[in-house]
């Protein structure tokens, strides 16, 4: 008896081990964790989809092949009992996932919820006679606001067989997994630069006609996972603007692009972009924040503002600041003696006792400077429509701008002096102000507040412009029109308050001789301008124009008595002379090298840069360092002095057999600014280090010390 | 003088011509904006109350390699690395030490979140997985992880003595919290570490960070 109790025993014992194992959801804490199959039976040699399904609690979640900022993906430990090698186990094929803002703003990740089963082809061996069984540890992070990384021991056994035998339930489970993975993008795909973003445009294929919630997926780390993608739509397909980590496109950019769409399924495409223009028909037909909902464009065509949501709040905040610089401007030297003139006219309105003057003066001082600040957003809209390479301080590119520049600061420090009258007159006390005379006097001002406050600008106001260099227009000249607006506010309140004019002082000769003070900042100025043309014949034409210039016009304010017509002639002519001949001199082509590559140490002789000569350096294995300078750009002054001009450096640059070259964008050059836009760089300056014989270089940083170039140098 | 005065106009419109032009003087004076806390940028200096009670600053180590630890005791990938053994991180501390390099450990869980501490827990906790950072910051507000953009639990900085960054991102190269992992991993503070003293440059100065998110406010 006890014979067969035994083997009877053992069998109940042992009977579960021996059937085939179907798959049991296993608890791992915060989901169930199922590894499933579309067959149960496999014929040897074929591909079989497998499924890892997970069921979570909820709120929790776990994550896509790229977390994003903060996670990792589930991965598989397959045991030694797994009958398949390694390489038959196919990667997994992802699903869709979401979006999983964890600090908004800061901190996003990419990922699954609720209940999702990732698939994944497996082949079962030619060889394969008996069950074949696919087992291990699965290891998975799931987090909702703290993260737990759970694990489960999974197995799922097949048969073999001449004759597939599918698994129904759950192979309808793989099957919707896989309708939920991105398609292969059948269009067009582009990753062009702008400013410090990037633009993703795809065209065609599944995207045409789309629009929705709008995302890109990367697959690796090159754009902030948690800033927002405002997204434009076309009638080829979208527009998709991203947050580069660092300068510096890749080769190509690979991720998905998701359109979400009312009541179905959202389009969801696998692409791979690299750096191209625009693509066109992907824009004009409406936008979203990239925050939430989009917004619907109207019919054909119009562009419409990308701000909504964040984007709004951040027009605000720039048309604040730009309020704010503009008054603030009111302070800076270059303006104070412009104010002063101001100031004077002021008391003499406050004075004559009419307020209603001063009022009128107030607004037509403030028509003045909002006028050239309108008229300086117009052409800076105009440049950058013409595609011209808008870079900050592009203006002091032009030789016969700067040249008229100075000669303006001239004529302004002649009129303050005195030599000159034009406009408000201090002498003109009490002589009826009232009427065109001193309504003009009060435009002309502010023109000239405004004309004299460009270089002086401060913090508030470059952050404020710095920023507008991509927005569109109707942005542009509303920040411009700000800064003109807090120029003029302190005037234009001033003018209206009510019994001013009692608590202003009185005219008198203190007036003259403050003037007359703030001639000096004038001519300061345009000695400083002279020396931006750098060793171009318009700084000599302009330096010795400037003094004709003044001559000419003084001869024409003194002019009396008989000889007057001839003098006033004379004078006149001396004038255009002045003013002419450097003007005309600016025009003329920039020689060879101009100031900026003069400035360097006599001992070590920078080369001009090219790309040609970059290549033939790159062959020869030489390190190449390159200085994207301008004469007129501050910052590269500054590097200079602190770094790239000290003795130890410029040896540690000869040591390392380190070529030394300059890109010299005083001038505008259509090389150096596509060379600037192919490394993502706003404007100068701009640092490339070259290792021997490697052919992309190092961008380095704007504010270069001269340690961490040494260090660099060392390394070759 | 009246005569002249007509010519205001003329003046002023050619005047405004001008301003178009002269308004890129003042754009001209501009620098480019602070960069990030990046490989190859300057670290951004900061001051922080330690676990002890005092203030320090990362100025106050001009001169010295510094490293930077974002932690969390309660995130698994953190008691990856401090598991016994191999106790991957007090290695790197004891490293530190015999070396002269200064580590700070920093805390940036907002209060009621996963990791926060006070000072006197903060010190139990480092004792009793024999940690040994030269400080433990507390940074409950969460700015200093902001100006660093510490994105997890563990995030490395290796700051150099000149201090610019040398290295940022994971600890090492294989993202599981499996302790086992950590052998067969190429530990990427370790590689910066090794870097610096010989005088090399760091092969790897930035890897993607995993761990858990930094439970900002």
């Amino acid at each position: 008896m006890m014979k067969f109790v035994f083997p009877f025993l053992f069998a109940l014992i042992a009977a579960p081990a021996l059937a085939p194992l179907q798959a049991q959801p296993v608890d791992g804490g915060h989901a169930r964790v199922e590894l499933i199959s579309e067959r149960e039976t496999a014929i040897p040699g074929e591909t079989v989809w497998f499924g890892l399904s997970f069921e979570m609690d909820d709120e929790w979640h776990i994550y896509w092949k790229n977390a994003g900022d903060a996670g990792i993906p589930p991965r598989a430990y397959w045991d030694d009992q797994t009958t398949m090698d390694a390489e038959a186990i196919g990667e997994i094929d992802w699903p869709l996932p979401e979006l999983l803002p964890v600090v908004e703003g800061e901190i996003m990740d990419y990922g699954y919820s609720g209940e999702i089963v990732l698939p994944f082809p497996v082949q079962i061996p030619e060889s394969a006679t008996g069950p074949v069984r696919l087992g291990g540890e699965i290891d998975y992070l799931i987090c909702k606001d703290i993260c737990i990384p759970e694990s489960v021991d999974l197995a799922v056994t097949l048969d073999v067989g001449p004759q597939q035998v599918p698994d129904r339930e759950n192979g309808a489970r793989i099957a919707d997994a896989l309708g939920d993975v991105p398609v292969q993008f059948s269009g067009e795909t582009s990753l062009t630069a702008d400013g410090e973003s990037w633009i993703l445009s795809a065209a065609g294929g599944e995207l045409v006609g789309v629009s929705g919630e709008t995302r890109f997926f990367p697959d690796g780390h090159e754009i902030v996972h948690a800033t927002p993608q405002p997204v434009k739509f076309g009638e080829q397909g979208v527009a998709i603007e991203l947050t580069p980590v660092r300068a510096g496109m890749p080769e190509a950019l690979t991720g998905l692009i998701r359109v979400a769409v009312d009541g179905a399924k959202p389009v969801a495409v696998r692409i791979s972009a690299s750096e191209g223009d625009l693509l066109p028909g992907t824009s004009g037909l409406g936008s979203s924040g990239g925050n939430g909902a989009a917004i619907g464009g109207g019919a054909g065509g119009l562009p419409t503002s990308p701000s909504n949501g964040s984007g709004g709040i951040n027009f605000f905040l720039l048309i604040s600041s730009a309020l704010l610089g503009g008054l603030i401007l009111n302070l800076m030297p270059c303006v104070l003696p412009v104010l002063s003139i101001k100031a004077i006219g002021m008391v003499q309105v406050a004075a004559s006792g009419e307020r209603s003057e001063l009022r009128k003066h107030g607004l037509w001082y403030t028509a003045g400077v909002l006028i050239s600040f309108a008229v300086t957003g117009l052409v800076f809209i105009a440049l950058r429509a013409a595609g011209q390479f808008v870079s900050l301080g592009f203006q002091l590119q032009y030789p016969a701008v700067v040249a008229a520049l100075a000669l303006i600061m001239v004529v302004i420090g002649l009129w303050l002096l005195g030599v000159v009258n034009i406009g408000t007159s201090v002498q003109n006390v009490g002589s009826g102000l009232a009427g065109r005379q001193g309504s003009a006097g009060a435009f002309f001002t502010g023109v000239l507040a405004a004309v004299v406050g460009a270089p002086c600008v401060g913090p508030f106001v470059v952050g404020a412009l710095g920023a507008v260099l991509n927005e569109p227009w109707p942005v542009v000249m509303a920040v411009f029109l700000m800064l003109g607006l807090g120029l003029a506010m302190p005037f234009l309140v001033l003018s209206y308050v009510p019994g001013l004019h009692k608590s202003l002082p009185k005219p008198g000769l203190w007036m003259e001789r403050l003037k007359q003070a703030f001639a000096f900042p004038m001519f300061l100025t345009a000695a400083w301008l002279i020396t931006v043309l750098g060793n171009h014949p318009a700084a000599g034409a302009t330096a010795f124009g400037a003094v004709i210039l003044a001559f000419g016009v003084w001869l024409v304010s003194v002019a009396g008595g008989r000889l007057r017509s001839g003098i006033v002639a004379v004078g006149a002519a001396l004038v255009l002379v002045g003013i002419v001949w450097p003007v005309a001199s600016g025009l003329q082509e920039a020689p060879a090298t101009s100031g900026a590559a003069a400035s360097y140490a006599a001992a070590y002789e920078p080369e001009p840069w090219s790309p040609a000569r970059v290549e033939e350096l790159i062959g020869e294995e030489r390190g190449i360092f390159v200085d994207f300078t301008a004469s007129w750009c501050a910052t590269c002054q500054v590097n200079k002095r602190t770094t790239l001009k000290r003795e130890d450096v410029l040896q540690a640059m000869e040591d390392a057999n380190v070529t030394f070259l300059v890109a010299d964008f005083t001038r505008p050059n259509d090389e150096i600014s596509d060379e600037l836009k192919r490394r993502g760089s706003p404007g100068v300056p701009m640092y490339l280090l070259y290792a021997p014989g490697k052919p992309e270089p190092e961008i380095l940083p704007t504010l270069l010390n001269p340690g961490m170039l040494k260090r660099k140098l060392e390394a070759f | 003088m009246t005569a002249l005065t007509r010519r205001n106009l003329g003046l002023a419109s050619g005047m405004a011509a001008a301003v178009a032009l002269s308004a890129g003087a003042m754009i001209a004076f501009s620098a480019s904006a602070a960069p990030a806390a990046e490989p190859g940028q300057p670290a951004p200096d900061f001051t922080g109350m330690t676990a002890t009670g005092e203030q320090v600053s990362l100025s106050d180590f001009a001169g010295k390699t510094v490293i930077l630890e974002w932690t969390n005791d309660g995130c698994p990938f953190v008691q990856k690395h401090y598991a016994d053994p191999p106790q991957n991180m007090q290695g790197l501390q004891d490293r530190a030490g015999e070396d002269d390099i200064v580590w700070l450990q920093v805390i940036s869980s907002a209060p009621g979140t996963q990791g926060h501490v006070d000072g006197n827990r903060a010190i139990e906790i480092n004792d009793g997985r024999h940690a040994s950072p030269t400080h433990v910051i507390l940074d409950p507000s969460g700015d200093i992880g902001r100006l660093y953009e510490a994105k997890t639990t563990p995030h490395m900085f290796v700051i150099e003595p000149d201090s610019d960054i040398a290295y940022a991102g994971a600890i090492d190269s294989i993202p599981s919290s499996r302790v086992s992992d950590i052998e067969t991993a190429e530990n990427y503070v370790t590689a910066a570490l090794d870097a610096l003293e010989a005088g090399e440059t760091v092969q790897t100065s930035w890897a993607a960070p995993y761990g858990c998110s930094v439970k900002y406010e």
